[in-house]
C-alpha cells in the first residue's frame, strides 16, 4: 500500500471525525518504527491500549517482528472501508497507523457491564439475577446458560442514528426457518433513528401500528431465555439494553412465570390456573356487575341480589357510572404508585385504597360490592406475570364494559369471545397468537 | 388433525336444541318420532361418512381447491357451490334468528331485536373473515371452555329427581308408529355437521380413521335421545309440547343447589351465546369461501363486502319478518329441503371422487 | 385517510348503540324484587281473585334485617292484577326472584282456575323453579307471617321447601314445572305441600291431593309421611310401632320403595309395593333386648303394611293418582288405547304391601 493513501485516508477520516477534547491523534517513535493512534478517549480503553499496543511498541525490537506482532492479535483487525473504519472508530476501537497498514484496535470499554438483579419478573425461587447493559455480557450470560454447539449468533444494525447493534441467536436445531425469515424481513426493514430497546419493536411490528396486545416477550430473565431457545425461539438482544426480546411470541408466554418449573408440578399448575382465572376475572367482572345489576338481578341469589340493591339506595348513579369512576379511581392509583418513589408509594396506596375506598362508600357516591370488585379486579390484573400483557388486559375490560352497558349479558358473553378472537386472529411472524393446542413450530 | 373433524360434527350436536330439532321431534312423540329418530340414525350417519371419506381423498383441500383442479364446467361448478352454500347460509341464518329469538325472550326482553342482532353480526363478520385455520382455533377453544359444562348440566338433568322415567319410557312405547318425514329430517340434522367439510377439509390434513366415526355414531345417538327424552322426563310426554323451547325450559326447571347462580338457565344461555356465534361463524366462513370460490378470478374488497352486507341484509330481514311460530314452520320444512339437497350432494360427490381417484 | 374513514364508522357505531342504551337497562335499586306470590279468592267483591305480591325492601346497612311489604289487589286474571299493582309502587316490579307461590286454600278447592297456573309458566321472568304450595286459611295470612329467624323475607319458607334447612318427611316440595307437569300428564296428579300460618311460625306438614283442576284430598301428616316412602323423597323419617306393651320409636336411615303393576288373566289386577327399611330404634316404652329384635321388626312391618295400604285405599277412593301408576301402566303397554284401560282398571285394583324391615341396633345403649 502506498504511502501516499495512507495519508489521504488519514486525512479524510481525520475530517470527518469533528474535533473535540476527546479525540486523541497521538505519535510514537522508537529508533526504528513510527505509530500513530487516533481514537476517542471516552469510549476507548486506554490501559488496554496501552497494554497491548504501545508497551509491545516499545519492548519488540524490530520493525517487521512489531508488524508481524500486530497482524497475529486477536484483537486487532485490518482496514477494510473508510467509512467502517469512522464508524468503529465512533463505537470505540482505536485506529491503528503503521508503516503502510491500517489496523483497528478493539478497545472498546464496557461500560454498564453488571449484571443487575429481576426486578421486573421476580420469582421467589430460581435464578434470581437478570442481564447486564452490554451486549457481550448479557450474549455471555445466554452461553453460559445454554452450551450448545448448535446456536447461533447473527448481527446486525438497527437504528438510522443510533446504529444500535442487534444480535439474533436461535438454535439451528429448533428454529423454524420460515419464521427466522420473517424476522430477519422485520427488523431489515424497520424504520427508526434512535433504537434504545426492544420494546421500541412493539410498535412497528405491526403495519398498522396499534396492535392492542405485544406480540413479542420483553424479558429480563436469562433462564427464560434459555428455555424459549430450547423451545425454537428466536432471540433479540440489544446493546445496552437489558432486556432480551423473544419472537414469536404466543399467548401462553405472556401467562407463564418462570417460576413455574422452579416449582413442583400440581404447585405449578396450579398457580397457572390460578393466572387465567384472574385474566377472566379482570376482563369480565366490571362488564358483568354491570349486566347483572342492571339488566339481569335474576342471576343472583335472593339475598344476594337484596343486599346489593340495598347497598346501592344511596348511589345516585347508573351502575356503568359507578363502575367508571371507580375504575378510573384505581388506574389513577396504580399509574401514581409507579412514578412515585419507592418510600411514598405504599403510602399512596393506602391513602388511596384504603381510605378514599371507605369514604366514596360513606359518601353515597358508590356502593360497598363496586369497592370489592374494583379492588379484585386491579388485584387480578397485576397476577398477569409480562407487564406489557397486563397493560393491555387492562383497556381490554373497558371494551367489555361498554357492551355490557349497552347489551347487557350478551354484550359480557359476545364481548369476550371477540377477545378471543381478536387474539386468534393476531399473528407473531406467522405463528397465531392463541391456540388451544400450541404445534411446536419444528413437530415434523 | 383427526380432532377438527369432530368438533364440526359437535357443534351441530349441540346447536340442534336452539334450531327446532327437540321442538319437531316432541311435536311428533306419538306420531312416529321414536321411529324417526331410529331411522335417521342410520341415515344420516351413512351420509356423514360417505361424504367424510369422499372429501378426505383431498387432504388439506376445500371444495374450491379442488374444483379448481378438476371441475370441467363452470355452470355445474356454480350449481353445486350454489345449491351447497345456499344449504350452509340458510342453517347459519336460522340459528341466528332463532337464538336472537331467544335471547329476547329469556335475557333481554325489552331489547328490540335488531340491537341483539347487531353485535351477533359485528362478531361474526369479524370471524368470518379470519383464515379458514384460525376460525378452527376460536371454535376449539369456545368448545373447549363450554363443552364440559354443558356435559355436566346435562349429566344434573339425568340424576335429577324430578325427571321421570315413566314418561320416557311412555313415548318410548309409540316406537311402533309409522316413522314421519319430518321427524326424520329434524334427528338427521345431528348428524349434518360434516356439511362444513366442504370447506373446514383445508385443516385436515390426514386420512379420518375408524374410530372416528365410532365415536361420532354414538355421541349422535346419546345426542339425539338426550336432545328429545330430557325435556320430555321433566315436563311429561303430555306436556313437553307445549313448551316453545324445551330445552330451555327443561334448563329452567333445574336447580344447582350450591352453584353462585342457582338457576341454570343463564348459566345454559351463556355458554350457548357463545357456541352458538360459532356454529353460525362456520357455517357462513363456509358460505362466504365458496362464494369467493366460485367466483376466483377476479376476487377483489368491494367484492367482499357486498357479500358480507348481503347476508346483514338478510339476517336483518329475518329477523324482522319471521315470528318465532313462522320461523319454526319454515324450519321444518328446511330440514325436510336439507336432507333432500345432501343426499344428492353426497352421492353424487362420492361417486365422482371414487371414479376420479380411482 | 382511510382509517379516518374507519374511525368514523366506529364511531358511529358507538354513539348509535349508546343512544340506544336505556332499552332495558334498569339498575337493581330501581327494581322491586317480588319474593312470593300468593293467590286468594276475593271475597265481599265481584272480582274473581285477590292476588297479593310479597315485595322485598332492601335495606341500606347490616343491622337491620329486611323488609317487606305485601301489596294486593283484586282482579279478574293475574295479568290485570299485576298491571294495576305496577301503578301502586314506585319502581319496576320484578318477578325473577319469586320462589315461593302460593294458592289460597279455597282458590285449590275451586275448579276452572287453570288460567292462573298457566300464566305463572306462561311467564319468562317466573322461574319454573318457583315452589307451589297451598297456604291456609289464604295466602295473605301465610304472606304476613315473619318467623324470628328470618333475615330476608320469605326465606324461611324457602330453606324449609328446598331442604337445605330443615329435613323432615312431611314435607313434599314441588317446584312450578312439576306441577305444570302433573297438570297435563295423563296417570300422574299434582300434591302440594299445605302451609299453614300460625302466629309467628309456619307449619308445613300436609299434603294436599289434585286432580287434573282442583284440589281433593287433604293427607294427615302421618298420610304425608306414608306417601313420602312410597315416593322415595326423604330418607331420614320416623316409625311409631307397638308390641304387646312396648311401644317403640325407630329412626329410619334408608327408605326403598319400588312397586309393580300385575294384571293377570281371569285375576283381579294388582300392585304390590315392596318396602325396605332400615334403622335404629331410638326410643322405647320398655327395655328391648338385641336377640330378640327379629320379634319387633315382625312387628313393624305388620303396622307398615297395614298403614301404607290404608294410605293407598284413601287416594284410590278418591281417583287420583299422585304415584303415577297410570302412567307407570302407559308406559309398560305399547297399545294405544292404554290410557282408557287403565281408566277401567284403576277403580278396582287391589294393593299388596310387602315391608322389609331391618333394625340394625338400638341406638348406643341396648
Amino acid at each position: 500500500m502506498p504511502t501516499t493513501k495512507v495519508e489521504s485516508i488519514k486525512k479524510s477520516i481525520m475530517n470527518k471525525i469533528q474535533k473535540a477534547e476527546d479525540v486523541v491523534f497521538k505519535e510514537n517513535f522508537t529508533k526504528e518504527k513510527y505509530l500513530e493512534t487516533y481514537y476517542i478517549k471516552s469510549i476507548s480503553d486506554e490501559q488496554v491500549l496501552g497494554k497491548y499496543v504501545l508497551k509491545p511498541f516499545f519492548e519488540i525490537q524490530g520493525a517487521e517482528l512489531f508488524l508481524d506482532y500486530l497482524q497475529s492479535h486477536p484483537k486487532i483487525s485490518t482496514f477494510k472501508t473508510e467509512a467502517q473504519t469512522v464508524e468503529s472508530l465512533l463505537r470505540g476501537e482505536a485506529v491503528l497507523f503503521y508503516q503502510d497498514y491500517i489496523f483497528l484496535f478493539d478497545c472498546k470499554v464496557d461500560r454498564n457491564n453488571a449484571v443487575q438483579d429481576t426486578t421486573v419478573e421476580t420469582t421467589i425461587q430460581g435464578p434470581q439475577s437478570g442481564f447486564s447493559e452490554s451486549l457481550p455480557t448479557n450474549l455471555g450470560l445466554i452461553r453460559h446458560r445454554y452450551p450448545e454447539a448448535t446456536l447461533k449468533v447473527e448481527s446486525s444494525q438497527v437504528g438510522a442514528i443510533s446504529k444500535t447493534k442487534v444480535m439474533l441467536l436461535y438454535d439451528t436445531r429448533f428454529a423454524d426457518m420460515d419464521t427466522l425469515g420473517r424476522i430477519k424481513e422485520f427488523l431489515a426493514n424497520v424504520k427508526i433513528n434512535m433504537f434504545q430497546t426492544g420494546e421500541q419493536l412493539l410498535d412497528s411490528i405491526k403495519k398498522s401500528n396499534r396492535s392492542l396486545f405485544p406480540v413479542m416477550l420483553v424479558t429480563e430473565r436469562p433462564d427464560r431465555v434459555a428455555i424459549n431457545l430450547s423451545t425454537g425461539k428466536i432471540i433479540l438482544l440489544i446493546h445496552g439494553s437489558p432486556f432480551a426480546v423473544v419472537l414469536p411470541t404466543s399467548m401462553k408466554d405472556f401467562m407463564a412465570s418462570m417460576a413455574d418449573i422452579y416449582q413442583t408440578y400440581w404447585v405449578g399448575r396450579f398457580l397457572q390456573t390460578l393466572r387465567y382465572i384472574g385474566l377472566f376475572v379482570s376482563i369480565v367482572l366490571p362488564g358483568l356487575y354491570v349486566a347483572t345489576t342492571s339488566y339481569n338481578p335474576e342471576i343472583y341469589r335472593v339475598q344476594l341480589a337484596l343486599s346489593i340493591a340495598g347497598s346501592r339506595n344511596l348511589v345516585p348513579y347508573p351502575s356503568f357510572v359507578e363502575v367508571l369512576l371507580m375504575l378510573f379511581m384505581m388506574e389513577m392509583l396504580t399509574e401514581a404508585s409507579i412514578r412515585l418513589p419507592k418510600a411514598i408509594g405504599p403510602t399512596a396506596t393506602t391513602v388511596g385504597g384504603l381510605i378514599l375506598g371507605q369514604a366514596a362508600t360513606e359518601a353515597g357516591l358508590v356502593s360497598n360490592i363496586m369497592i370489592i370488585i374494583v379492588s379484585t379486579v386491579a388485584i387480578s390484573n397485576f397476577v398477569v406475570p409480562i407487564n406489557a400483557f397486563s397493560f393491555s388486559v387492562r383497556i381490554v375490560k373497558y371494551i367489555v364494559l361498554g357492551l355490557a352497558t349497552v347489551f347487557g349479558l350478551v354484550g359480557v358473553g359476545i364481548g369476550f369471545l371477540l377477545f378471543i378472537a381478536y387474539m386468534v386472529k393476531l399473528d407473531s411472524f406467522g405463528q397465531p397468537f392463541l391456540t388451544l393446542i400450541q404445534t411446536k413450530p419444528n413437530k415434523k | 388433525m383427526n380432532r377438527y373433524f369432530f368438533y364440526l360434527i359437535l357443534t351441530n350436536m349441540l346447536i340442534n336444541v336452539i334450531i327446532f330439532v327437540p321442538k319437531i321431534l316432541i311435536e311428533y312423540r306419538y306420531e312416529g318420532a321414536v321411529m324417526g329418530m331410529l331411522i335417521a340414525i342410520p341415515i344420516g350417519f351413512t351420509l356423514a361418512c360417505l361424504y367424510s371419506k369422499a372429501i378426505t381423498k383431498f387432504p388439506g383441500q376445500g371444495l374450491p381447491e379442488i374444483a379448481d383442479k378438476f371441475f370441467k364446467h363452470r355452470w355445474l361448478t356454480i350449481l353445486h357451490f350454489g345449491s351447497i352454500q345456499l344449504a350452509v347460509f340458510s342453517a347459519g341464518l336460522i340459528t341466528l334468528v332463532g337464538f336472537i329469538d331467544v335471547l329476547t325472550r329469556f335475557i333481554n326482553p325489552e331489547m328490540p331485536r335488531l340491537l341483539l342482532l347487531s353485535i351477533y353480526l359485528i362478531a361474526i363478520i369479524f370471524i368470518i373473515q379470519l383464515p379458514t385455520e384460525r376460525v378452527m382455533y376460536i371454535l376449539e377453544i369456545v368448545l373447549f371452555m363450554n363443552t364440559p359444562l354443558i356435559g355436566f348440566i346435562v349429566f344434573k338433568a339425568f340424576t335429577s329427581d324430578y325427571i321421570s322415567w315413566d314418561s320416557i319410557l311412555e313415548v318410548g312405547t309409540h316406537l311402533f308408529d309409522r316413522p314421519s318425514l319430518k321427524a326424520i329430517a329434524a334427528a338427521s340434522y345431528v348428524f349434518s355437521g360434516y356439511a362444513n367439510l366442504v370447506i373446514f377439509n383445508r385443516v385436515i390434513k390426514e386420512k379420518l380413521k375408524v374410530w372416528n366415526f365410532v365415536i361420532i355414531f354414538f355421541m349422535g345417538i346419546f345426542n339425539l335421545f338426550t336432545t328429545f327424552f330430557i325435556p320430555i322426563g321433566f315436563h311429561g310426554s303430555d306436556g313437553a309440547q307445549e313448551y316453545l323451547y324445551p330445552w330451555i325450559s327443561t334448563s329452567d326447571s333445574l336447580r344447582l343447589v350450591y352453584s353462585p347462580i342457582e338457576r341454570v338457565i343463564f348459566i345454559f344461555l351463556l355458554f350457548y351465546m357463545s357456541i352458538t356465534l360459532m356454529s353460525i361463524s362456520i357455517h357462513w366462513h363456509s358460505a362466504f369461501e365458496l362464494f369467493k370460490g366460485t367466483f376466483r378470478k377476479k376476487e377483489n374488497k368491494k367484492m367482499k363486502w357486498i357479500v358480507l352486507s348481503a347476508y346483514s341484509g338478510c339476517a336483518v330481514i329475518a329477523v324482522m319478518f319471521l315470528e318465532t311460530i313462522l320461523l319454526n314452520q319454515i324450519t321444518v320444512y328446511w330440514m325436510i329441503a336439507r336432507l333432500g339437497v345432501e343426499v344428492v350432494i353426497v352421492i353424487s360427490f362420492s361417486l365422482w371422487a371414487r371414479r376420479q381417484l380411482a | 385517510m382511510k382509517s379516518a374513514v374507519n374511525w368514523s364508522v366506529a364511531a358511529i357505531i358507538v354513539i348509535g348503540s349508546l343512544l340506544l342504551t336505556g332499552c332495558g337497562f334498569k339498575d337493581i335499586d330501581k327494581r322491586l324484587f317480588v319474593v312470593s306470590i300468593g293467590v286468594d279468592l276475593a271475597k265481599n267483591s265481584s272480582k274473581k281473585y285477590d292476588v297479593h305480591l310479597k315485595l322485598a325492601v332492601p335495606s341500606g346497612s347490616k343491622q337491620q334485617p329486611n323488609e317487606f311489604t305485601i301489596v294486593s289487589e283484586q282482579a279478574d286474571s293475574m295479568s290485570d292484577a299485576v298491571r294495576i299493582i305496577k301503578t301502586k309502587v314506585d319502581k319496576e316490579i320484578d318477578f325473577s326472584h319469586a320462589k315461593m307461590i302460593l294458592i289460597g286454600e279455597e282458590l285449590a278447592k275451586q275448579k276452572g282456575n287453570a288460567g292462573i297456573y298457566y300464566w305463572l309458566a306462561r311467564r319468562r321472568d317466573i322461574q319454573l323453579i318457583a315452589w307451589v304450595v297451598v297456604a291456609k286459611p289464604t295466602a295473605l295470612d301465610v304472606l304476613k307471617v315473619k318467623p324470628k329467624s328470618e333475615q330476608i323475607p320469605s326465606n324461611s319458607l324457602f330453606l324449609a321447601m328446598g331442604k337445605d334447612g330443615s329435613e323432615t318427611p312431611y314435607i313434599l316440595p314441588d317446584f312450578l314445572f312439576d306441577f305444570k307437569m302433573r297438570l297435563i300428564e295423563r296417570g300422574l296428579d299434582p300434591m302440594l305441600p299445605i302451609v299453614e300460618a300460625k302466629k309467628e311460625l309456619f307449619e308445613i306438614k300436609t299434603t294436599s291431593l289434585f286432580n287434573k283442576n282442583h284440589m281433593k284430598l287433604t293427607l294427615n301428616p302421618e298420610e304425608t309421611k306414608a306417601l313420602n316412602f312410597l315416593l322415595n323423597k326423604e330418607q331420614k323419617s320416623a316409625i311409631w310401632a307397638r308390641k304387646g306393651k312396648t311401644r317403640f320409636f325407630i329412626d329410619t336411615q334408608k327408605i326403598r320403595s319400588k312397586y309393580k303393576i300385575y294384571t293377570p288373566k281371569g285375576k283381579p289386577p294388582y300392585i304390590k309395593f315392596d318396602i325396605k327399611i332400615k334403622g335404629i330404634v331410638e326410643e322405647t316404652s320398655r327395655k328391648i333386648p338385641n336377640t330378640r329384635l327379629a320379634k319387633y321388626e315382625k312387628e313393624v312391618e305388620k303396622e307398615t303394611n297395614k298403614f301404607v295400604k290404608n294410605v293407598l285405599v284413601k287416594i284410590q277412593k278418591s281417583g287420583i293418582d299422585p304415584i303415577g301408576f297410570g302412567l307407570r301402566y302407559r308406559s309398560r303397554h305399547f297399545n294405544e288405547n292404554d290410557w282408557e284401560e287403565w281408566q277401567k282398571i284403576y277403580p278396582k285394583i287391589v294393593f299388596k304391601v310387602d315391608t322389609k324391615v331391618k333394625i340394625t341396633d338400638t341406638g348406643l345403649i341396648e
